[in-house]
Order: structure tokens, then sequence, then C-alpha cells
């Protein structure tokens, strides 16, 4: 089935593989899903602690802050796999996303603190920078005599109530700020809506929060680069993950109708669902070339290239999920509308990948935008 | 209870003394429900009321307790229950048993269940598929012996639909083993779930709901004289029930419901200020209308008294794909929003999106999956080698 695949002269992409994979299996990333929905729980601790011991949460830091300070290419290999394996824990958003922001910033003793937690798993860190509907959020950083106010309301936050710690990307003075600020702080308010792959998306309300202004991490550019740096590398993530979901999912429909029989037949022999499958192994495999081409071009000088193919991998990867795991679920017919049957959560995995940072439409109009602006 | 002839009236005249009883006296808080299939307890209070006043069972004759409604007033009278936003009740006694009773029971038969019906006192579900006889129904294997006046009942049921709250099920089982035609040696019977050896597994669906069930069979005991029909010949009957009622898998009430949110939510997130959704919202809306028009057809065939004949799967066809589209487009104006579980607020209201995607999954599955459908419109229809 359809892989993302990319050199690998040295055998470390096949052995992260190898290794995602036997994390995988020795997790059961649907059940796990099924026990976060009936707990109502924003995060799986045994599942994050072994990520964290596999390494992964530090993936991409370097190593000054105690990461493994490996790149796009390890990046998406892992992500393909948390996708085949259905892991759902917010490993983009907080490995990915709040340690891009980290590795912007400035690397003092608190960021250093906070990506060390990052990185063993003892600190949850994410990050409130968006509204609810997903725009950025307006939050405002009030300095003065040697401490940082802050106030506003923040939406879409992965692993809210988990959280240890929050990155806040506010504003202050006009100019961009990144403070961190502990969950244990006066004046956070968390409400909790469910997501659609059983995790829970947080709003939070900073109604005052006062930290040290030592707790400003970066300011101003060097913020905004990191953002913008930080969202290019979780919509590559995301496109990989989508294409490991893609490619399961048919995997696992070319075997459920070879083996379900039905008119004397294996229903997979039915031209029908042939046309159907094939299709389907059509769209995996675009979305597995697309997300190799982005990860390829984000190892070459031209970043603007770069950047567009990341924004064409996403839109493709995305609908090549979407649109298998619609088709997988017919396939699997009533099998596949029941809650038991994996098919289902694969495509509710899909489905907030999908919508998280762009769907493939505005994605696509954003890499026509650079391309015309070119 | 003495009703009048409903078909001597216009279908307008019908509608507007329909719509009237049933808005004074559908409580509102079960309008517009959430959940598809609500369970017996959850509507109670709405089948008795339509028990009372002997509309809870539109096409059963008068003589039974029914409305007697001909085909194109039974239009009528599911298109105002959908316009009126009236929740589905458990309904495999009036749609399904019911019919299939009054066509080929005994009297017997007749006097003592279409009563408990409409009482409410039975509520029935639809034991056909099984882990191996979804879309080949033909190869289904719970078994019938019979023994004295009984026969003893064996095997499994699945995706029975309110089996948790239902205590009878009509059941298709095999009664006689013929390789060269499965169809033959089919029997229907009506079995009391609260004889020893069934037992009933709730089996959460998409959306957590447990809406369907596996129901087991073991040594189940049932009188002889549940047998609908001559025995070994159920395959018929089974399939001679639906009849013109094949028209409502396609009545486009639910891509109806479902293209209300999405311009709900798409008035109130802005889309309509986007040219590609204007442009992609009027195929969907014109897509509604033509399904109406194509609706209009087949029931304009019912009104003059003639026989649906294969062609009208394309309603059921069209109209379960068209919902899918709407629900799609839903989550695509939802833009980030499409990774909330929950119902999405809109002003004051709020918009189901998740809730309709994953249930806009089923119709395509059920009721004769759409590859099914194709297939017969490729033979019956096209007649395709
Ligand atoms: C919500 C829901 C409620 C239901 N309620 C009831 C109920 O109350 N009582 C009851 O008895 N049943 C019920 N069913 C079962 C329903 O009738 C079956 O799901 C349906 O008949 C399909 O069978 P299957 O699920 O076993 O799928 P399968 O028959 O295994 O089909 C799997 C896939 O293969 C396709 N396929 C099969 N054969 C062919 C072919 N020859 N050519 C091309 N494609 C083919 C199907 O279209 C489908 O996509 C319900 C189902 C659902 C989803």
């Amino acid at each position: 089935m359809p892989l993302i695949s990319l050199d690998d002269d040295d055998n470390t992409l096949g052995m992260l593989r190898e290794s995602a994979n036997a994390l995988a299996e020795r997790i059961d990333g649907a059940q796990v899903m099924r026990s976060r929905r009936a707990g109502k729980s924003d995060l799986d601790r045994s599942v994050w602690t072994a990520m964290a011991e596999a390494g992964w949460l530090g993936l991409l830091l370097p190593e000054e802050l105690g990461g493994l300070q490996l790149g796009s290419r390890e990046l998406v290999v892992l992500c393909e796999s948390l996708g085949r394996g259905l892991l759902t824990e917010p490993y983009v958003q907080l490995a990915v996303f709040s340690g891009a922001l980290l590795m912007g910033a400035d690397h003092g003793a608190n960021t250093s603190a906070l990506a060390g937690g990052l990185v063993d798993g003892s600190r949850i860190v994410t990050t409130l920078w968006q509204t609810e509907r997903g725009a950025r959020a307006e939050l405002k950083a009030t300095e003065k005599d040697g401490e940082v106010l802050l106030n506003g309301c923040a939406g879409l936050v992965s692993a809210a109530q988990s959280a240890s710690d929050y990155l806040v990307l506010a504003q202050s003075d006009g100019d961009s700020v990144l403070v961190h600020l502990p969950a244990d702080t006066g004046g956070i308010g968390v409400s909790l809506r469910a997501s659609v792959d059983d995790a829970q998306l947080g709003s939070v309300d900073l109604d005052g929060c006062s930290v040290p202004s030592g707790n400003v991490l970066a300011r101003g550019h060097k913020v905004e680069t990191a953002l913008v740096r930080a969202i290019e590398t979780n919509r590559l993530a995301i496109a990989a993950e989508l294409a490991g979901i893609a490619s399961k999912a048919l995997e696992a429909t070319v075997d459920y109708t070879r083996e379900r029989i039905q008119f004397g037949k294996p229903i997979a022999s039915f031209q029908a669902i042939q046309h159907r499958l094939v299709d389907m192994w059509s769209d995996a495999e675009f979305a597995c070339s697309a997300v190799t081409d982005a990860t390829e071009k984000l190892g070459e000088p031209d970043s603007a290239a770069a950047s567009q193919a990341v924004l064409a991998a996403k839109a493709r990867a995305g609908d090549a999920a979407i649109g298998i795991t619609r088709r997988a679920i017919q396939l699997h017919g009533a099998m596949g509308f029941t809650d038991e049957c994996d098919i289902g959560l694969y495509m509710k995995r899909a489905i907030n990948l999908n919508a998280t940072l762009g769907q493939p439409e505005e994605l696509r109009l954003q890499y026509l935008a650079t391309e015309r602006a070119a | 209870m003495q009703q009048q002839d409903w078909n001597a009236l216009s279908d307008d005249e019908f509608r507007g003394i329909f719509r009237e009883w049933v808005d004074a006296n559908c409580p509102s808080h079960l309008r517009f429900m959430r959940k598809q299939r609500p369970v017996f307890d959850e509507v109670a209070e709405w089948y008795h009321a339509l028990a009372e006043k002997g509309w809870l069972s539109p096409v059963w004759p008068q003589e039974h307790g029914g409305m007697g409604l001909d085909a194109a007033k039974h239009i009528v009278y599911v298109e105002e229950w959908a316009r009126l936003g009236c929740p589905r009740i458990p309904d495999h006694g009036i749609g399904l048993t019911g019919p299939l009773l009054i066509e080929f029971g005994t009297d017997e038969q007749k006097a003592n269940f279409l009563p408990k019906i409409l009482s409410g006192e039975h509520v029935w579900c639809q034991g056909y598929s099984e882990p191996n006889a979804g879309s080949d129904l033909a190869s289904l294997r719970t078994s019938a012996v019979s023994d004295g006046d009984d026969y003893i009942v064996n095997g499994q049921k699945i995706w029975t639909t309110l089996a948790h709250c239902a205590n009878w099920i009509l059941l298709l089982v095999r009664t006689t083993k013929d390789d060269n035609k499965r169809q033959n040696g089919i029997t229907v019977m009506l079995v009391d779930m609260t004889t020893p050896g069934v037992v009933v597994r709730p089996i959460a669906n998409l959306r957590g709901e447990a809406d369907f069930c596996e129901v087991f069979f073991e040594n189940v005991r049932v009188p002889a004289k549940n047998v609908v029909g001559a025995v070994d010949q159920g395959w018929a009957l089974a399939k001679s029930v639906l009849g013109h009622e094949r028209i409502f898998l396609g009545a486009p009430s639910r891509p109806e419901y479902a293209l209300k949110r999405l311009e709900m939510l798409a008035e109130d997130r802005g889309a309509f200020d986007d040219p590609a959704f204007r442009s992609r919202y009027a195929r969907l809306l014109l897509d509604l209308n033509d399904l109406g028009s194509a609706f209009e057809k087949f029931a304009k065939i019912l009104r003059e008294g003639g026989q649906l004949g294969a062609e009208v799967s394309v309603l059921k066809i069209f109209c379960s794909e068209l919902y899918q589209r709407i629900t799609e487009e839903t989550l695509a104006v939802a833009g980030e929003e499409a990774r909330y579980y929950d119902d999405l607020p809109v002003g004051d209201n709020e918009v189901d999106a998740m809730n309709l995607y994953l249930d806009s999954r089923a119709p395509t599955i059920f009721g004769g999956s759409n590859e099914i459908q194709r297939n017969i419109l490729a033979k019956a229809v096209l007649r395709l080698p």
C-alpha cells in the first residue's frame, strides 16, 4: 500500500518507522480513543509517556534544548506511522507546534526548562493563539512593574485541561510576545467541547493572569517568524498523518472486502467495488507523493517553493483521507456504521486533521495566491 | 373508532386538517429531535396521542383501526409529518408487521396482534439481516425446526434497529435448506422477545447511540401459529410488503433539513459572501428541488392508481447521496470548527453539523445499499446483459 518514500541511505527512517509501528502494535489506538471519549479526557497519559520514552516529543528540538535535532524527513515518517496506527494524542499540537515556538524563542533558562519538560513528558505545553473558530486570537499582554498581565480568550486548545503550561501568543503595545503561563496561575478558566476524534478542545479564558516579566520568551519579529514556521511544520506533519490514515484505511478496506462473502463470493470480486478500491488506492498514492515532494522541497534552498508544496500536500492528503475513509465506511456496510469497527475512528480522526490549520480549498487558494503574487 | 373517508377529500383539504391537528398536538419538545431513532418511551406521549386520534396507522384499512389512506394521501401524511418536525416513532409494527398481517395473516393473528400495535403494548423490530446475510439476504441461516406445535429457533440477527426497546420481532428464518434456490425455504414468524433464549445486545453506532442491536436465539420456542403465510414461502411475503412505500426511501426530508442547517451556518459564518460557496450552495439547492420534482413524478403514478416500477430506486440513490453532499459541504463551511463533535453555536441556536454528517453515512447502506440499488437499475431498468 502507498507509503511516503524518501531516500534513506543509512536506514534512520526505516528504524524510526519500525519503532513507531512497534508502539502502534503495543497500544490499541482505537481503544484509547474510545476510553478517552468515555472519560471526556483530552490526553491519554500512558500513550503520551510512551511517546516521550521513545524520544518523539523532542524529535525536532535542538540538542541544546534536550531534543533529537532531527528534521522534516523524520517528522513525516513518524507522523505517517501515527496516522496508520491511529495514535491520536495531540502530538502535532504539543510536540511540533509548541516545540517550534520554543525553538524560535530566546533560549534562556525558562525556555530550556519548558523544552526539557516537553521532551521528557513531565510537562504538557500547549499554545493559546486561536479563537474558537480558528482565527488568530486577540490576546492582550500588559507589561508593567516587572509583571505581565494576560487577558483574552483562546479556543481550539489541545490538552487544555491536562496542560501544565501554556504558551500565550499575545499582543503587547502592538508588538507580538510569546509568554509562558503556568497552568496553576490564577485567573485561568478552561471549558471543554468534545472533538470529533474523541478528545476535547478547550476554550481558555485569561482574566488578568499575572506572570513575572521573565516569562516573556520572545518578542516581535521573532515571534511571528516562529509562528509561521510552527504552522508550516504542523501542516506538513498533519499531511503525513493524513496520508498514513488514507493508506491504512484503504488497506483495511481491501482486507475486509476480500474476506466478506456475499452472494457466494468475496465482495471485492464485484467490479463496482474493485473500481472504487482502485480509485481509493490512487488517491492514497497521490497523497503520499505530495507529502514526499513537500518534504524533499523543505530540504532545498527555495523556501517559497517548499511552502507552496506544504500547502498542496496538506490539501491533497486531506481530500484523500476524507474521501477514502468515507468510501471505506460504505464498503464495510452496516459494520462501518458502528463504533466497534475501527474504520469509523479513522474517518473521525481524518475529519479533525483535515480541518486543522486550513481545509483543502482554503489551502489551495493560498497556494494560488502565492503563485500569482510571484 | 369511526373515521371519515379521507380519500374522498382533496389532497389539500386533507393536508389542512392533518396539519392543523398535528401541529396542535405533537409536543414541541419532540419536534426536530436530534436523535434519528428515539426509543419508545421517549416518544410514547406522541404515539398514544396519535393512537387515540386514530391516526397512528395511515395505510391500514379503517376496519383494523387505520386511516385507510391511499398512496396519495399517505404521501401528504408523510410530507406534513416531516415538515412539522415530528419525531420518528418506533414504526416497525405500523409499517411492517401490520401490513404483512393484514395481507397474509390469519383472522386470529389480526385480531390478536393489530390492536396491540395500536395500543403500544407490542413494540416491533425487524429481524432480517444476519452477520453473513446483509445485501445477500437470501443466504440467511437462522433456523426454525418443527417440534410438535412449536418451532425451535436457533441463530443470530444483527443490525436490528431498536431491538432493545422492542418486545416482538418479525423474524425471517430458514425452515428448509434448498441449495439450488436459496429464496426457497424461508419463513416469516412472529416472535415474542421475552421468550427464554432470546438475548439482545445493543451496538453503538458512529454517533455513539445504541440504536441497533444483535439478537441471539438459542432454542427459542415459537408456537407454529405464529408463522405468517405458508411455511417456506416467506421470501415473497417479506419482499411484497414494501410496495408503494419504496417511494419514501427517497423522500427529501433529510436533505431538506440538512440544507436548512447548512444555510443557517453559512449565513452566520458569512459563507454567502464567497462566490465559490454560493455556486456550490445553488447546486445543492437545485438538486434538492429536482429531487422534489422526481419524487413528484413517482407520486403522480401512485396518485393515478399505478404501481411503482424498479425505477423508483433512483430516488433513494439520489436522496441519500445528496444528503451526504450537503453534510459534507456543511463541514467545509465549518472550517476549523469541523474539528468539534459538539453542535456549533449559531446565534441563539445550534447547528448539529457533525451529527448530520455522521448520520448521513447510514442511508446509503440501509434499505438496500446504493450499490445494490444500482445493480437493480442496471438489470431491471436498463436491462443490461
Ligand atoms: C442504520 C442501519 C439500520 C439497520 N436496521 C436494520 C433492521 O432494523 N433490520 C434488519 O434486518 N437490517 C437492518 N440493517 C441492515 C441493512 O439492511 C444492511 O446493512 C444492508 O442490507 C447491507 O448489508 P451489510 O451491512 O451486511 O453489507 P454487505 O452486504 O456486506 O455489503 C458491504 C458493501 O458491499 C457492497 N455490495 C454487496 N454486494 C454487492 C454487489 N453484488 N455489487 C456491488 N456491491 C455490493 C454493499 O453495497 C456495501 O457497500 C440496518 C443497517 C443500518 C446501517
